[in-house]
């Protein structure tokens, strides 16, 4: 990838590099940037450190403000080429440069993280000096946010790569200099990676890695700017999901392997303060109930054809409960995903892009069957259901490599 | 033959858990508490821990994380009277959990599953 870089101070080598995505993040960065130069100088003094943003060709200023954050970190700005845009293109020139600067640890985190802490900085980067290939945070979280990794990300990366990793896709990695030279050879890349789907790209290449996984405890919610309201989920979905499929293939001699799942290590648990994450504003149980029941005929035939006739039948029993005694049962909602899996590796592009655009409406039934049944529930309590849909995925795993094995056959 | 530590301050249950696990076909050491423990484990390699969370002296959550920073695969099930550890985040670095009951037929599961875990290498 080429990209366009200036490196005022001319750094030639850093022992920790942070890469910082932007697009039009004017607003934001230079705060992000400051607060990341205290966390560095505050538990990393005596290593050399740069800052780098990677940047959409921003034409909002980003990179003036970039540079006028306050610091002593190094700082470097890189873009892609005017008009090219996507975070993963971004990412992926952070992976060149930082190459080329013989890091030690390398960490990634999202430019418009309101109230990021110095500390979350040595929580990303200690365990990598430590010996861990790749560092995941554990923001604190409701029970109602990051609901794709509740129903998809962490059921089904537990299951087939058997680690128990609980915030996959959040933009916010650790990671070492072992790791990065797998992402800069990557055995997979696509058009969804280099958008939105390099988050899971990321983790999931981790996980496959077997490098050593540390999840680090961030003590307190992330506050930044929400996505995946409905008007961009079909988006973010289909690139976040098609990402997860398109590697289930990559990794085929990988994860059959897998049996059963296990912990990791953590960092962070010296954090005595825990802020307890406020509801999101968003969630609406009856239009999720709308939106599940609007695209049902749209997409039945399709389910019909990929999912069979007891999935189908199941489906149009789950439209007949109405909203108040909705559910969506977990069995069938692996079922599903099971089967998508399978069927997707055998498909045509379109047929890809068709199948993911069908899932959408599913999981959004999936969503409301979880907030219905967790809607007393305490966050352990809604934690622990997770935990035990993730048990019965792991249970029942024989069923997707039987599945996939005889598609290969067939 | 897998050898399991058991890591308890009690040591009625430590006899019962000798006991039943030794009957299961396992080989069994135990240890009274955390001290010296991560010696131990350098020196007996056992196959799997079963480790009590609240002895007199030492939080076996705080252990879990030294045996989890050591010996980053090696299996540990936490062993409880109360599940009220669950609020504790450092909890989730443990394989799995088995609430104290005389009756070991989940504490037997739990090693059966944590024993056949297998991430190719």
């Amino acid at each position: 990838m080429a990209f366009y870089e200036e490196n005022p101070g001319q750094i030639a080598e850093a022992d920790i590099v942070v890469g910082i995505p932007t697009a039009n993040e004017a607003g934001n960065i230079a705060g992000t940037a400051a607060r990341v130069d205290k966390g560095l100088s505050e538990y990393f003094p005596d290593l050399r450190c740069a800052i780098i943003d990677c940047d959409n060709h921003s034409t909002d200023g980003t990179r003036e403000a970039f540079f006028s954050a306050p610091g002593k970190a190094s700082k470097l700005y890189i873009s892609t080429e005017p008009g090219v845009g996507g975070k993963g293109r971004n990412i992926g020139n952070f992976f060149e440069k930082a190459r080329q600067l013989n890091p030690k640890a390398l960490v990634v985190l999202e430019a418009d993280i309101k109230n990021l802490s110095p500390v979350w900085v040595r929580n990303l980067v200690a365990p990598v000096l430590k010996g861990a290939g790749f560092v995941c945070p554990l923001y604190e979280r409701h029970k109602y946010e990051a609901f794709l990794s509740n129903s998809i990300v962490y059921p089904l990366f537990r299951c087939l790569y058997g680690r128990r990793v609980r915030q996959c896709n959040n933009g916010d990695y650790g990671f070492s200099p072992k790791l990065l030279d797998l992402y800069l050879n990557p055995p997979f890349r696509s058009e969804l990676v280099d958008n939105s789907g390099i988050d899971l790209w990321m983790a999931n290449i981790a996980l496959a890695s077997r490098l050593p996984i540390v999840q680090a405890i961030m003590g307190a919610p992330k506050l930044h700017r929400a996505r995946g309201r409905f008007a961009e989920l079909p988006v973010l979905f289909a690139e976040a999901v098609g990402t997860v499929f398109d590697l289930v293939e990559v990794y085929e001699d990988y994860w059959p392997q897998v049996k059963w799942s296990k912990p990791t290590a953590l960092s962070g648990t010296d954090l005595q303060e825990v802020e307890t994450p406020l509801p999101p504003a968003d969630v609406n149980p009856e239009r999720l109930h709308e939106k599940f029941l609007e695209d049902f005929d749209k997409y039945y035939r399709l389910w019909e054809h990929v999912y069979g006739s007891i999935v189908a039948r199941k489906l149009q029993e789950i439209r007949s409960i109405g909203f108040q005694h909705f559910s969506f049962p977990t069995q069938t909602w692996m079922t599903i995903l099971f089967d998508s899996v399978v069927a997707y590796r055998e498909m045509s592009p379109s047929e890809k892009k068709d199948l993911v655009d069908g899932l959408l409406p599913l999981y959004v039934g999936k969503v409301l069957s979880y907030i219905k049944k967790t809607w007393r529930m305490s966050l352990q309590q809604a934690e622990e259901y997770i935990e035990n849909e993730c048990m019965m995925f792991e249970e029942n795993k024989s069923y997707i490599v039987k599945m996939w094995t005889k598609g290969e056959r067939g | 033959m897998s050898k399991i530590l058991v890591v308890d301050d009690e040591e009625h249950i430590r006899l019962l858990y000798s006991e039943e696990l030794k009957e299961a076909g396992y080989e069994v050491i135990t240890a009274e508490s955390g001290y010296k423990l991560l010696e131990k484990i350098e020196e007996e390699k056992p196959d799997l821990v079963v480790l009590d969370i609240k002895m007199v002296d030492y939080n076996g959550l705080d252990i879990l994380q030294d045996i989890r920073n050591q010996f980053y695969d090696l299996p540990v099930i936490l062993s409880t009277a109360y599940d009220t550890f669950k609020e504790d985040m450092k909890s989730i670095a443990a394989d799995f959990y088995v609430v104290k009951s005389f009756d070991l037929t989940e504490l037997k599961k739990k090693i059966a599953m944590a024993l056949e875990t297998r991430l190719p290498d």
